[in-house]
């Protein structure tokens, strides 16, 4: 066993706990050392706890300083503030990186894809700041800064160096809001400078949707404000094969958190037949996040080799297997493997 | 056959506008402004990039920039010379604001976010 990391593990509601269970049974059983923390969130602890985000699990990410998080349900128009919107304000966790890369056995209509896609996570029109300034017009302050601005592209820049990536395009519609996507393109800029070996350019975003659906292997990393950013992240999941595969990660500068970027599902709540690829994947996501390579490997191997035989797969994908039994089928082939 | 400009504007309906605060926008390099109640308005919370910073737990590691929003909440019945007194005072005090919006109850609901 190597060195022991302690993971925050919040199953969140509907299908998460099943799940993140079945996502557990297979993180556990690639031989990384992990010690599982069980914290709450989301309706449930409204309910048990009232609040959505209790103080307990904020203690638990602050200690720990990494989780894995399954879905939750935002509830609309209720007046309760999102409790994911409110995790990544709590920890500064401006990073939202959301890779779209084909999955070999999923066939889609494309040759390749395989796009990182840095979101800005903290401002834009997520500040939360929105006023009816008359009884017949409503207003919402686009907030945008030069620091929030520059860490994100700064944070892209990085990870591509780190990860052999060799383009990083800057998402925007500075054309129309000059001040601030302006803001936000000459805070790129300013930091492409630092990575000369890097290409760096920038796309206008209704231009960038256009060019994803007609030929998304040209993209590489794209830095997003974080509207546009919500909106191409799902775009960019839908051309590799839907959210049920779709990883996503929420990053700070000392506090990570993983997490499927699906909704709870809480219709088939309890009755094991989710995909939970989407979270697994964000496991994944964790294990690389944690240096622990191996084991990221290994399931990721794992995983492919199960989708591609297709006998252990959940319904979504055309097979009939439970989200427990594509776990194990995908524990088994790491055994095999070992 | 009215346009369909015209059957929008038609459909406006008469709603019950009460002042019950005001959003400040404070310009700072000193951290995180604190402020006495000023006449009828108290502070209840300030947020910086639309992230509560007072009261309660702010993190170690939250960016944070030289622009704050102030909510101040009456307490009691204003109007909007209150309002005037209430920038006035503010002004003389030292502090240096971009922007106020007034606040609104329309029908008695809230016509304005919470910071998270």
């Amino acid at each position: 066993m190597g060195k022991q990391h302690v993971v925050t593990m919040i199953p969140g509601e509907g299908t998460g706990p099943e799940i993140c269970e079945a996502v557990r049974t297979v993180i556990d059983a690639s031989g990384v050392n992990i010690k599982w923390e069980y914290e709450d969130i989301g309706l449930d602890c409204l309910e048990k706890h009232g609040t959505l985000l209790p103080d307990k699990t904020i203690q638990s990410i602050a200690k720990n300083k990494v989780a894995l998080k399954g879905p939750t349900t935002t509830p609309v128009g209720t007046g309760h503030k999102s409790a994911n919107v409110t995790l990544r304000k709590v920890f500064d966790l401006y990073a939202n990186v959301r890779p779209a890369k084909l999955i070999p056995v999923l066939k889609r209509p494309w040759d390749k894809i395989d796009i990182i896609n840095f979101r800005e996570n903290t401002e834009d029109c997520y500040a939360a700041i929105e006023h009816m300034v008359s009884d017949e017009v409503a207003q919402c302050l686009k907030v945008i800064t030069w620091p929030g601005s520059y860490r994100i592209a700064d944070f892209a820049f990085k990870w591509a160096k780190e990860n052999g990536r060799k383009k990083v395009y800057c998402v925007h519609k500075a054309n129309i809001m000059k001040m601030t996507d302006g803001l936000f393109l000459d805070a790129f800029r300013e930091v492409a400078k630092k990575y000369p070996d890097i290409e760096s350019g920038d796309v206008i975003v209704d231009n960038c949707c256009m060019q994803l659906v007609k030929n998304p292997g040209q993209f590489d990393c794209l830095v997003l404000p974080n509207l546009y950013g919500d909106i191409l992240t799902d775009l960019c999941a839908g051309l590799v094969g839907g959210l049920g595969f779709a990883p996503g990660a929420n990053v700070g500068d000392n506090c990570a958190i993983f997490e499927a970027v699906h909704g709870s599902a809480p219709k088939y709540a309890g009755q094991k037949k989710v995909n939970p690829s989407a979270v697994l994947v964000s496991g994944i996501m964790m294990l690389r996040w944690l240096k622990e390579t191996e084991a990221a490997d290994r399931i990721q191997e794992a995983m492919f080799a199960v989708l591609d035989e297709r006998k252990h797969v959940t319904y979504d994908v055309g097979g009939t297997a439970k989200t427990d039994e594509y776990a194990k089928a995908i524990v088994d082939k790491m055994l095999v493997k070992v | 056959m009215p346009t369909f400009t015209e059957t929008a504007k038609a459909t406006k309906k008469k709603r019950d506008i009460k002042l019950v605060g005001v959003d400040m926008y404070i310009i700072t390099d000193k951290g995180i402004p604190k402020f006495d109640d000023i006449g009828p308005f108290k502070c209840e919370f300030i947020s910086n990039r639309g992230t509560k910073v007072w009261p309660g737990f702010v993190s170690p590691d939250l960016l944070m920039v030289n622009w704050y929003r102030c909510r101040f909440m009456a307490t009691k019945d204003v109007k909007d010379a209150d309002v005037n007194s209430f920038l006035d005072t503010l002004t003389r005090n030292g502090w240096w604001w971009s922007a106020v919006q007034k606040l609104w109850n329309y029908d008695g609901e809230a016509g304005f976010s919470k910071a998270y």
